[in-house]
């Protein structure tokens, strides 16, 4: 095989010839067993390579830095450290089983929750998609949560008030793993993110970043609501899921 | 406000391409801890040097200054034998054209085929860095050769005979019966 042969065939394999030398190609690959092999060869490859290789995002401590660097405040440059701690200390919080990581949740000296929670919201509409399971079934997107995490949340149906359920995800606020549902309110994205219980009282929050929170308590976790969609409907979206039926307990 | 002009192009221009970004400094650089001590410092290079970019293809932008810091990166932790493939070149075209006679029912394909994540990690780790971020803006990432190209700053040429042998030194790597 030639070093131009191989380039061909790495270039047809890569559909960057036009239509004219793709046919010439594949006329000579019908009848040339060496080409032939290689090609089964480098599409073996090509294929162990999309199957097998994780794919390689940017980590939400990454993004958060990132958003930092174009904030109008001085930040700290020495993140390598805290990376590190937090590396530790979210191995420990894994070690330690999933109750103690929910007491774990926020120690001081790290970005408030309000923040992380934006963050992931952003995060979410970046990506290719907002939700890891996708549907408007709340029997499909609840059962998920159990697989996954110690506790799920309320998962209720809001089509009918204009809040259509659109799936759920898992997100890592302050090193700890939690359930996200999230829904749609025409075409704004909400991010209902519900947390362990704080002894902390809930409050009104300002907007961060153009985005709105709301903050409620229901038993022993606390519901964190993320949009871009104006205060007074975010309002109108949490009374309504405060207000909407949860579906009875499942047996586990 | 100039500040507030460079803020909204930034979060515009920059975070949409960040785990792109990312995903280049971490096959070039071998390792995720680097990959985001790379990709923090091309992103403060790419706030600083967001005026000056008028184009429309901020992948291509923010990549192009990823791959500079990861480089950057390379020379000062690594030695520059990883760094610099130009005496390379000749030998492996010399290599490249009499490899791969055809063996029949192909089993260096079937060995592929069952490599683990461990082990391509393994053999993509061993690669040249060259090798490794052309192989990642094409098969990782997906880009086409003219974007490659013009990421790198090589001509198309250049990026097919290192996309060939890369792949090439993978297959030897991967289909070798251990």
């Amino acid at each position: 095989m030639t070093e131009n042969d191989r380039l061909l065939l790495n270039a047809y394999i890569d559909g960057e010839l036009d239509p004219a030398h793709a046919l010439e190609f594949e006329q000579r690959l019908a009848e040339d067993n060496t080409l032939a092999e290689e090609h089964r060869r480098i599409e073996a490859l090509r294929n162990t390579l999309r199957e097998r290789l994780p794919r390689e995002t940017a980590s939400p401590a990454l993004r958060r830095r990132v958003a930092a660097l174009a904030r109008p405040r001085p930040f700290a440059i020495n993140w390598r450290a805290g990376w590190a701690a937090m590396a530790a200390s979210t191995a420990a919080a894994f070690a330690a089983g999933s109750i103690a990581a929910f007491v774990a949740l926020g120690p001081p000296g790290r970005e408030p929750i309000p923040e992380l929670l934006v963050a992931s919201h952003m995060r979410a509409l970046m990506a290719s998609q907002t939700v890891d399971v996708a549907s408007s079934d709340r029997h499909t997107v609840k059962p998920w949560f159990n697989g996954k995490l110690p506790q799920s949340p309320r998962v209720v149906d809001l089509a009918a008030q204009g809040f259509p359920l659109v799936g759920g995800r898992i997100d890592v606020i302050g090193l700890t793993p939690v359930p996200t549902l999230v829904y749609r309110a025409r075409l704004h994205v909400i991010s209902l993110t519900a947390l362990p219980r704080s002894d902390r009282a809930s409050m009104p929050h300002q907007p961060i970043d153009g985005y709105n929170l709301v903050e409620w308590t229901d038993g022993e976790l606390v519901y964190w609501a993320v949009s871009d969609l104006a205060a007074p409907e975010l309002e109108n979206f949490a009374k309504a899921f405060r207000a909407g039926n949860p579906e009875p307990e499942q047996a586990r | 406000m100039a500040r507030g002009d460079s803020k909204t192009r930034f979060a515009d221009v920059v975070m949409p391409h960040l785990d792109d970004a990312y995903s280049l400094a971490r096959w070039v650089t071998g390792n995720r801890a680097d990959a985001e001590d790379v990709v923090q410092e091309a992103c403060l290079r790419a706030y600083r040097g967001i005026g000056g970019f008028a184009g429309r293809n901020g992948r291509a932008w923010l990549l192009a200054i990823v791959r500079n810091a990861a480089y950057d990166w390379l020379r000062k932790n690594r030695s520059p034998a990883v760094v610099n493939v130009d005496d390379l070149e000749a030998v492996e075209r010399m290599r490249l054209a009499d490899d791969a006679a055809g063996t029949g029912d192909n089993p260096e394909a079937a060995l592929i085929a069952r490599a683990d994540e461990a082990k391509l990690q393994a053999a993509i780790a061993r690669l040249p860095a060259v090798f490794r971020e052309t192989l990642a803006l094409r098969d990782m990432q997906g880009l086409d050769y003219k974007e490659i190209a013009a990421i790198t700053g090589v001509p198309i040429g250049t990026v097919m005979s290192r996309l060939a042998r890369a792949r090439r030194r993978l297959i030897e790597m991967l289909g070798a019966d251990r």
